[in-house]
């Protein structure tokens, strides 16, 4: 009948106009795909995905790529910064797809290794060797940069150091110093809780992996380097003696903490800190970017020496870039890893993001730094071992098990043994998955 | 009629009791509201601080200082302005699919003797059962292998398709209580289906479309997880991504997060109150009144 | 029986491809991976039901799952009956109702993330909370909301329940208006009280919207996240870990897809029990 047939028109009109419509759309709002690279020549453009979003660090890497594209060695950088939390959840996806973003920032650990070990990170063994931009940077560094198999995957380009640190005009407003034994520290904690101050801040609330901070540095303390990444490695368990010994001096200082430490999360502690309120913090360096005002008044010590026996250690996680082994423009990869790992930019980074970070090159003059990354760099250089944080040398599976047990000892340090039992119960589920 | 003397009397009693004592009602609707309203306020006050105000007196204490520093970390450090042209493009066209879509698919099952046609409708809803962050990963690999990955189109494509379900649903049960007479009368005169939903079903179910519309609106605008699966390069992210992005890992800039917040939430906002009034006429389940 | 003209099956088939390759491709796909063991790269191990066995025996997914039956109950319980409160007051047109209703809702207008900020500053140890039981002289009741294990699941679900209920106000709201009013005058002058008068005349003419009401609350009290995860993510110690969160944290934190995979599947069946249930109920006996 007449009126089906101009039903079927109808249909196949509207349908194509909605199609239609679709492809239109689709035109317009595709810009043109990332990279957008010359097959094959391997000095094309390339995307840098940047999971530093923290402002000054972030405006910092900005001014850097900048100037990298006003004359560039190899192809162009197009920089994307996706914040931290989603660009973990997305970085499989990344490395996996079928036009990975050339350059990515993250740390060295079990994560690249293991993308590393499926193929997935491009051998980056050409710029350590020879007049490569790191063949001068240290032997630790070399070892956190490579894979299971020997090749560096990994560019380091800054770290960062723990300690604990206080404002000086407010410890001489209390009149007390800088202590050097673990007896010192802990009369300094008494004498300041007697005087109505809380003597170590801390943030558990949204930011529970705190409180591994202290835990990593007391067992680099009691039992070195060397057993905390076994430990770590899940060659030991965590109830064993020796955790079980760190745990007691982690319990000397449950008292001392802020007891508000449950409710705020890590930046919101920095402020009874400025208040005066709390007296000393352990936390990484990253701390001198919530410090804006009377930048010169922060300072820190190291956590004091418990054990003279034990090799001297300390805590610095390393950031840098690994390259998608898929990239079509390795060598615009490599011009550009030259680059952010050279002398010069590290610098400019440092004191651009104006955050307390160190230089890996060990060409960096650090006479333009402030006191306070000088104090650092000579902490680290002293050091004999350096660690990078939990979940770094761990995995983050296995930081969350700790995020837990710690948190929860905070709570009710009497229960230790049986939180103790069951972190190790957890840890082996993470180990055996 | 007798019903309806007396339902125009109550009606006028009832009338007469609220207007003697409208105070009444404020007093206990301004402070209820004052509940509502007081994290913009909030927000507000966070916007114009410094930074270093928050440091030195917490997020939480009544404003020590006035600063627009706020505003210009957002405009400047991130691509802000992109971002809002970004948000506007991937909502205005969602919500027109969307919903053009939806009404296609409830017209069909609400007046058709389509066989199962409850059990496509369950089906469908149940596209919205399911926790979006699982489907995360399959979903970007379904864009990366269809090409249109890192594209606005296929943010467009997926955020469509995760609406259907629920929109679908809604609309059906609007489209079920129009009246049988008038499609008859409809198909008496000679219109045929296209005819029938242009001219019948559309402005019948209007009002439940308007307030869809304003719903979805709101929902894909502050989409934050779908832009951050399906996209990657920066310059292409709506607004609530692009300000995730100006948080830190470490600090963040509570002042610049409050700022873009408020910035963000603005349209949104504008949206709400122009389309207020056909919200809430618009979601009647016992229709044509 | 009416043939189905063909652009009426265009019209259904169009939206049912488009949801079958966008929303069940990928969920069958992660119903697929629930039954592997992943990391994101390489090939997927298939393991079985391995990962569900676990999960029965894993006392964080059975916390999980305790609390968010308590949430399903508590949140949809608490924001229906409020949002249909509030709907039932500001019914009527009068001078302000406007502002008031706008007001109810904005929350819902607000991202997330400054909602779970503002309501953690509320829940502070110097925040508004505790001094308002200062000053009302309930000092003892002061204690630090979000950080005890006894009190923070309630703490946010207090929050969440505010936020929604400018939503479940807005959909009653919007029922309200179908309901004849003649009717439950002529059952006022008959002498019925306001209780009565409610369950007996308003409420069965608002099935249609109880029916969308009660589908909403139980897919967003399964799905709840965004403002657990800006408040708490999950702890101190797991205590307001929901279904959704922990999800994400095993899919996401610690990448172990298959695992969080495992618990999508279990919201998705528990969402269909009582979904498809009460629809399916509901639709018979419409029809």
């Amino acid at each position: 009948m007449a009126t089906k047939t101009e039903l079927t028109r109808r249909t196949f009109l509207s349908g194509a106009v909605a199609l239609g419509g679709v492809a239109a759309l689709a035109g317009c709002v595709t810009s043109g795909s990332s990279g957008g690279s010359t097959k094959g020549s391997g000095t094309g453009a390339i995307v840098f995905q940047n999971s530093e979003s923290d402002p000054d660090p972030k405006a910092a890497l900005t001014a850097l790529v900048k100037e990298y594209n006003a004359n560039p060695v190899g192809g162009k950088i197009t920089m994307n910064t996706v914040a931290t939390e989603q660009f973990r959840a997305q970085l499989s996806t990344y490395l996996t797809s079928s036009n990975p973003p050339d350059v990515l920032s993250w740390y060295a650990g079990s994560v690249a290794r293991d993308y590393a070990s499926k193929g997935l990170l491009l051998d980056l063994s050409e710029l350590w060797e020879g007049k490569g931009v790191a063949s001068k940077f240290s032997t630790a560094l070399k070892q956190l940069s490579s894979d299971d198999k020997g090749r560096q995957i990994f560019m380091p380009t800054d770290y960062y150091w723990w300690g604990v640190f206080y404002f000086k005009s407010n410890f001489k407003k209390w009149g007390v110093e800088v202590p050097t034994t673990w007896d010192e520290f802990i009369s300094l904690c008494d004498k300041l809780k007697g005087q109505g101050i809380n003597p170590l801040a801390q943030g558990l609330s949204t930011t529970p992996w705190m409180a591994s901070g202290w835990f990593d540095i007391l067992d680099l303390r009691v039992n070195g380097a060397q057993f905390h990444r076994e430990l770590l490695a899940g060659k030991h368990s965590f109830d064993s003696p020796e955790v079980k010994k760190v745990m007691k001096y982690y319990a000397q200082l449950v008292p001392y903490f802020d007891p508000n430490m449950g409710s705020y999360a890590w930046q919101d502690a920095v402020t009874p800190l400025v208040q005066g309120k709390d007296a000393m913090y352990l936390a990484g360096a990253f701390i001198s970017e919530n410090v804006t005002q009377n930048a010169d008044d922060l300072d820190f010590f190291s956590v004091p020496v418990i054990d003279k026996s034990i090799p001297s250690a300390e805590e610095a996680p390393t950031d840098g870039y690994f390259a998608s082994a898929h990239s079509k423009n390795k060598q615009s990869v490599m011009d550009f890893l030259t680059y952010m790992a050279s002398p010069k930019q590290q610098e400019e980074f440092i004191q651009k993001s104006k955050s307390s970070n160190l230089p890996t090159s060990p060409d960096v003059s650090t006479s333009n730094f402030s006191p306070l990354v000088q104090k650092g760099l000579k902490l680290l250089n002293e050091t004999k071992e350096i660690t990078q944080f939990f979940n770094r040398d761990s995995s983050d599976a296995l930081q969350t098990t700790a995020d837990t047990a710690l948190v929860k000892f905070l709570a009710t340090p009497k229960d230790v043994d049986q939180i103790l039992a069951d972190w190790q119960t957890a840890a082996k589920k993470v180990w055996n998955s | 009629m007798t019903t309806t003397d007396l339902s125009h009397s109550a009606a006028a009693r009832s009338e007469k009791t609220h207007k003697r004592h409208p105070w009444v009602f404020h007093a206990y609707m301004a402070p209820i509201s004052l509940i509502w309203i007081a994290p913009m306020v909030f927000v507000v006050f966070v916007a114009f601080r410094s930074f270093a105000d928050i440091t030195q007196n917490g997020l939480g204490a009544l404003p020590h200082s006035f600063s627009w520093d706020g505003f210009a970390t957002v405009f400047t450090g991130g691509l802000v302005s992109q971002a809002l042209v970004n948000s506007a493009i991937v909502t205005v066209f969602t919500v027109f699919f969307s919903l053009l879509l939806s009404s296609w698919a409830a017209f069909a099952l609400s007046r058709y003797e389509i066989p199962f046609r409850r059990v496509i409708l369950l089906i469908m809803l149940a596209g919205n059962l399911l926790p979006a962050q699982i489907l995360l990963i399959p979903v970007a690999r379904i864009t990366d292998s269809l090409g249109i990955a890192d594209t606005l189109f296929a943010l467009i494509l997926v955020q469509v398709a995760f609406g259907l379900g629920f929109y679908t649903f809604v609309l059906h049960g609007f489209m079920r209580s129009i009246p049988a007479e008038i499609f008859e009368a409809a198909r008496v005169d000679g219109a045929g289906e296209l005819r029938v939903y242009l001219t019948v079903v559309l402005p019948l179910t209007r009002p439940s479309l308007a307030a869809l519309a304003a719903l979805a609106t709101t929902w894909v605008w502050n989409d934050l997880l779908w832009a951050l699966t399906v996209l990657r390069t920066e310059s292409k992210f709506p607004i609530n991504a692009e300000l995730l992005n100006i948080q830190g890992g470490y600090v963040s800039q509570w002042n610049v997060v409050a700022s873009g917040a408020l910035i963000a939430a603005i349209p949104t906002a504008i949206v709400f109150f122009v389309f207020q009034k056909q919200f809430v006429s618009g979601l009647t389940l016992g229709a044509g009144k | 029986m009416r043939r189905v003209p063909p652009l009426i099956w265009a019209f259904l088939l169009v939206p049912l491809a488009m949801e079958l390759a966008f929303v069940f491709w990928p969920a069958i796909n992660s119903f697929y991976i629930s039954l592997t063991k992943w990391n994101g790269v390489g090939a997927p191990e298939y393991v079985g039901l391995k990962n569900f066995q676990n999960l029965a025996a894993d006392p964080i997914f059975i916390q999980a799952l305790v609390n968010n039956v308590y949430w399903v109950i508590g949140f949809g319980g608490a924001s229906v009956v409020i949002g249909m409160l509030l709907a039932l007051a500001l019914n009527k047109p009068r001078r302000g109702v406007g502002f008031y209703r706008s007001a109810i809702y904005l929350p819902m207008v607000f991202s997330l993330t400054v909602t779970g900020l503002f309501w953690r500053l509320l829940y502070a140890p110097s925040g508004s909370v505790n001094g308002l039981l200062g000053l009302l002289g309930l000092g003892d009741w002061q204690k630090q909301w979000l950080a005890d294990p006894s009190t923070a699941l309630t703490a946010v679900l207090v929050a969440a329940v505010w936020r929604q209920c400018g939503y479940i106000m807005v959909l009653y709201l919007a029922g309200l208006k179908g309901v004849d009013p003649t009717l439950e005058e002529a059952a006022a002058v008959d002498g019925a009280s306001r209780w009565q008068r409610f369950w007996r005349i308003v409420m069965p003419q608002l099935r249609g919207v109880n029916a969308v009401v009660f589908a909403v609350t139980v897919i967003d009290s399964l799905r709840t996240f965004d403002i657990v995860w800006a408040m708490t993510q999950g702890g101190p110690y797991n205590s307001t870990q929901l279904l959704s969160t922990y999800m994400y944290q095993t899919a996401f934190t610690t990448v172990n897809l298959g695992y969080g995979s495992a618990i999508a599947v279990v919201i998705f069946l528990l969402a269909i029990v009582f979904i498809i249930g009460y629809l399916a109920r509901a639709s018979k006996t419409e029809d």
